[in-house]
């Protein structure tokens, strides 16, 4: 082998390592880059298909038979049973009808209209699904429980200190989630659009 | 290299990236189901046997089978096996108390879903079934007294009922969890 030879295969095996390093490098960032993505996407659990009425999200579509991939992926990762097409709705919020999260120090009074269902059913969560704690052991509220006034009209207040009428107690936790579950209601997966003067509000009042 | 080569072969890597990591998001989108799913139907398995009804035990603070429940729900389930032979589901149904049935691939994907509403006469009468099964069934069938059953093709051979009833105050628990417990879930062998 003469000293050029010997030269030129050193550079082309270097050409070749810097090659296969681009590919490498470009292979190892892609995959990551798209695992981040997938994992921001479902932790935000926003799929197709959401629908948004004031503080309220439902998807209509997450107990239909032909979902989209996303939300399929949404509910997998968060091991949600979700309420198949013909039980119902159901809806999240996770912050006031202003937009603000919830805080658990302050109060929260729910009022408004409820769109028509034969059952309906306010859950108080924390963000993972799990129910929250508290001393009166109530973590919910369902349409017969709840004490109306002489109108038919009604107000749910959500507090860590007991309140009068419907108390739904915040618990000791750090973050809330609320899910309002409508059973056998008229509104089914084919209500793409919701109007918010529908959904029932949440307005923050004092905090402590 | 002058400096135009080097921007073209950076922006060509840059491109490669986002190409990789564009796949690499759809097949985990598609993929996660198949293996973050398994994790709560996997529990539900543990709780119940194929044809049997299993009550779940309710959401506690400490301890939860399901996230995200309904309290007010008492919700139980029947696993499945369409290769044991086919699933009869039968309920009894009381007017104005809501009885919801739903009914999944093992990956909790919904095949179909009803509520009480559905009852013919006062019962609810389904067979689940493969479309093997399925024509056995049709040809056995007998034209002046037709079936009142409810047919229903599964797309896998196994899946879960969910099986829920809703208790409108909590002293009704116990009355719901009877009302969930009459539904009969039983493994019908086909011949």
């Amino acid at each position: 082998m003469t000293p050029g030879t010997a030269i030129a295969m050193k550079r082309s095996y270097r050409a070749h390592a810097t090659i296969l390093g681009k590919f490498l490098s470009a292979g190892c960032l892609g995959v990551l880059l798209g695992l981040f993505v997938t994992v921001v996407v479902v932790e935000r659990g926003n799929g197709f298909g959401a629908v948004a009425a004031g503080p309220w999200t439902g998807w209509p579509r997450a107990g239909a038979s032909d979902t989209d991939p996303y939300t399929r992926a949404i509910l997998a990762y968060s091991g949600e049973i979700s309420l198949s097409e013909s039980e119902g709705m159901s809806f999240v919020a996770h912050g006031d009808s202003n937009g603000a999260e919830f805080d658990p120090a302050c109060d929260y009074s729910l009022k408004g209209e409820i769109p028509s269902a034969r059952f309906w059913t306010l859950t108080l969560l924390s963000p993972g699904g799990a129910p929250v704690a508290n001393p009166a052991g109530r973590s919910n509220f369902t349409s017969s429980e709840i004490l109306r006034a002489s109108d038919g009209h009604f107000e749910i207040t959500l507090s860590r200190h007991a309140r009068p009428g419907n108390w739904l107690p915040i618990g000791d936790t750090s973050k809330f989630i609320l899910v309002l579950r409508l059973y056998d209601s008229e509104l089914g997966a084919p209500a793409a659009a919701l109007d918010a003067a529908r959904m029932p509000g949440l307005v923050k009042s004092r905090c402590q | 290299m002058n400096q135009i080569d080097r921007l073209l072969a950076a922006l060509l890597w840059l491109l490669g990236v986002l190409a990789i990591a564009g796949i690499t998001h759809i097949v985990a989108v598609f993929a996660l189901p198949e293996f973050a799913a398994k994790d709560p139907y996997v529990r539900i398995s543990e709780l119940a046997k194929p044809g049997q009804l299993t009550i779940l035990p309710p959401s506690r603070p400490d301890m939860q089978v399901m996230p995200f429940a309904d309290p007010a729900m008492v919700q139980s389930v029947c696993p499945f096996d369409l290769s044991q032979g086919g699933l009869r589901l039968h309920a009894d149904v009381e007017g104005g108390r809501l009885l919801t049935f739903s009914f999944r691939t093992s990956a909790g994907q919904v095949f179909y879903s009803m509520t009480d509403l559905a009852a013919q006469q006062g019962k609810i009468d389904v067979v689940v079934l493969t479309a093997a099964q399925l024509e056995i069934v049709e040809a056995e069938d007998d034209e002046d007294d037709p079936s009142q059953d409810l047919r229903l093709v599964a797309p896998e051979p196994q899946g879960l009922v969910i099986v829920g009833a809703l208790a409108v105050n909590q002293s009704e628990r116990a009355e719901a969890e009877e009302r969930v417990r009459s539904v009969a879930c039983t493994v019908e062998q086909i011949a």
